[in-house]
């Protein structure tokens, strides 16, 4: 590295340091509380490493059967979300991105305008008709609304990946006698499943941090997804207990952060793909 | 040759009777968008319609008897609390806007000058930026909670008594309250701006840049009259974005402040939430949420009206 070279790199070093700074900081600062003892906690100190650092709250948080409950439940709840969001989404991207006919710039538009709405909105009328037809309290219900949350974006991507496959392939199975319907399900399906699944990945890690929807429909303990499970654990042990809600606040941001880490290019690219390119 | 094979199959196919039936209806896009259009007219569509049928009602959660009236209105918007209800959502929309594009695009024009010169580590800061932005809301209230407490284990007063220095009460004092809301959905949201202003940089011809320096332009300059104006498009949509999140966001400020200390921290989200499931007024926030939703659809029609003059 020339003189000038590293005249230039050291500015660059100094702002990459109070990035990270900002950044980095508050989750060390929560991992440090979820290790700590709960005498440590009450020492006001500004320590990231405590003096005698216990995994004692992860065992306790993971030994509580309510909170194996709320982790399930945000298992289930977003996993069937993703998929009847994916299952609505992929006939409605492939005509987006094959066929032609009126409006259809405009109705695209349209389904990413539904993602400006806020869920609050939607969920003030939602919970009573979704009472009256006895779908609050249920996971089903909710699963549907989580589907509905993440159809638009479900709908972009997946038409950015139906975009990407050869058009030729489905005409000639055409050609040879398929419908439209059976090329689709025959061909560009199975060719287009990576799309698939990272679209699967994406809705499935937005229901994981869904809070709103469970927060309005679901009350009984035993129903809580993991999102709106931490909220209750936060009231219930600020004060008290608070390196348990640390502990159980990295169990919750864990799973989505190790997803990222490894679908970062993708989750990325979905989620400005409709922001920017149009 | 391309536009022959297109061909092909629609004239072999609409030919005859039944088999060119069967053909129309299997590439009519009503069957395609069905489902899709099933999911969304239940869920948000009928729900959107329903919410200002309601505001226009005297509507409750208790009762199931209801009249239509304007009253709903009237008393919301001559509601003493209304003012400061847009204090708050004001200061955190617009605190979070102006902190996330300018913390933003300090991170994007950081990132691209590392990535350019080939940096090593450039890419681990990139990826910690992004992780908070993954993070569930309500992960990112309790960090924040848990940093900004005045118990003994608050990060930030701990800090300040390092220094001596006396601690500032962040989440209990009415005054300090929102802009620590503010500052913790900056925290959560300057990925996002990260991301929109870094692909708007990557827009923008390394050309120009050469051509500047060769003309003698300083690095100020070439960034005042290349990179700020060839932005432009990508920090108006930007500003849009941050605006309908920051003014949607309820799983933040939910967990954090809970509206308080008093009302202090009630955005127009809690506002129209505590209408309902606390006074049980489904009319009145249902207004609320009117008003959420004309917001939500000027900032669309804005980003609409951007995004056709970039095309």
């Amino acid at each position: 590295m020339n003189s000038r070279a590293r005249n230039e790199a050291i500015p660059i070093y100094l702002a990459l340091a109070l990035i990270l700074l900002f950044f980095a900081l508050p989750l060390f600062w929560l991992l440090s509380l979820s290790i700590r003892t709960p005498a440590e906690i009450l020492i006001a100190e500004v320590r990231i490493v405590p003096h005698s650092p216990t995994l004692q709250n992860f065992v306790e948080v993971l030994g509580n059967q309510q909170f194996l409950g709320y982790l399930w439940n945000g298992v289930t709840l977003s996993v069937v979300g993703a998929a009847c969001a994916c299952v609505a989404a992929a006939p409605a991207s492939y005509a987006f991105s094959r066929l032609k006919f009126p409006g259809k710039t405009q109705l695209l538009f349209a389904v990413l305008g539904f993602q400006m709405i806020s869920p609050l909105v939607i969920m003030l009328p939602l919970y009573r008709y979704m009472h009256a037809l006895g779908l609050t309290e249920s996971h089903l219900g909710a699963a549907l609304v989580y589907a509905a949350v993440a159809a638009p974006i479900a709908t972009w991507t997946l038409k950015g990946s139906f975009d990407a496959i050869p058009e030729e392939l489905e005409e000639a199975a055409m050609i040879d006698g398929c419908t439209r319907s059976q090329a689709f399900l025959r061909i560009t399906l199975p060719i287009g499943l990576p799309g698939l699944a990272s679209t699967f990945i994406l809705t499935t890690m937005l229901g994981w941090s869904q809070f709103i929807v469970p927060f309005i429909l679901l009350s009984q303990p035993d129903m809580l997804p993991i999102s709106v499970g931490i909220f209750n654990f936060l009231g219930a042990y600020t004060g008290s207990a608070t390196q348990l809600v640390a502990a159980a606040s990295v169990l919750s941001l864990l799973p989505a952060v190790v997803i990222f880490l490894f679908f970062q290019k993708f989750v990325v690219g979905a989620l400005t793909a409709g922001a920017l390119k149009e | 040759m391309t536009s022959a094979v297109k061909q092909g199959p629609r004239h072999q196919r609409s030919g005859g009777g039944r088999r060119g039936w069967r053909f129309d209806l299997d590439r009519h896009p009503v069957w395609w968008l069905f489902p899709l259009a099933l999911l969304l007219t239940a869920f948000y569509l009928y729900p959107v319609l329903e919410v200002v049928r309601t505001s226009f009602t005297d509507a409750t959660l208790l009762n199931s008897a209801y009249s239509y009236t304007l009253a709903s209105y009237r008393s919301v918007l001559a509601d003493s609390a209304l003012p400061q209800i847009w204090l708050a959502t004001v200061i955190f929309v617009a605190g979070s806007v102006i902190g996330q594009t300018t913390l933003g695009l300090l991170i994007a024009l950081t990132l691209e000058a590392g990535f350019r010169r080939r940096l090593p580590g450039v890419r681990t800061v990139q990826v910690v930026v992004l992780a908070t932005w993954i993070i569930p809301g309500v992960a990112s209230a309790i960090i924040w909670q848990l940093l900004l407490s005045e118990a003994n284990f608050g990060f930030f007063n701990a800090m300040l008594g390092l220094f001596s220095l006396s601690p500032v009460p962040w989440l209990s004092d009415a005054k300090v309250a929102i802009w620590s809301a503010t500052l913790a959905n900056i925290w959560r949201g300057t990925a996002l701006s990260m991301i929109l202003l870094y692909a708007g940089l990557k827009t923008i011809s390394p050309g120009l840049y050469e051509a500047a320096a060769v003309d003698g332009a300083t690095a100020l300059q070439a960034f005042r009259y290349i990179t700020l104006p060839r932005l432009r498009p990508a920090l108006l949509i930007n500003a849009v974005i941050v605006s309908v999140f920051s003014l949607n966001t309820f799983e933040l400020v939910m967990p954090l402040t809970g509206g308080g200390p008093g009302r202090s921290t009630e955005v127009l989200a809690l506002a129209a939430y505590n209408a309902v499931f606390h006074d049980f007024n489904l009319a009145q926030g249902s207004v609320l949420a009117v008003l959420m939703l004309l917001l939500n659809l000027a900032f669309t029609a804005v980003y609409w009206l951007t995004s056709r003059g970039l095309r």
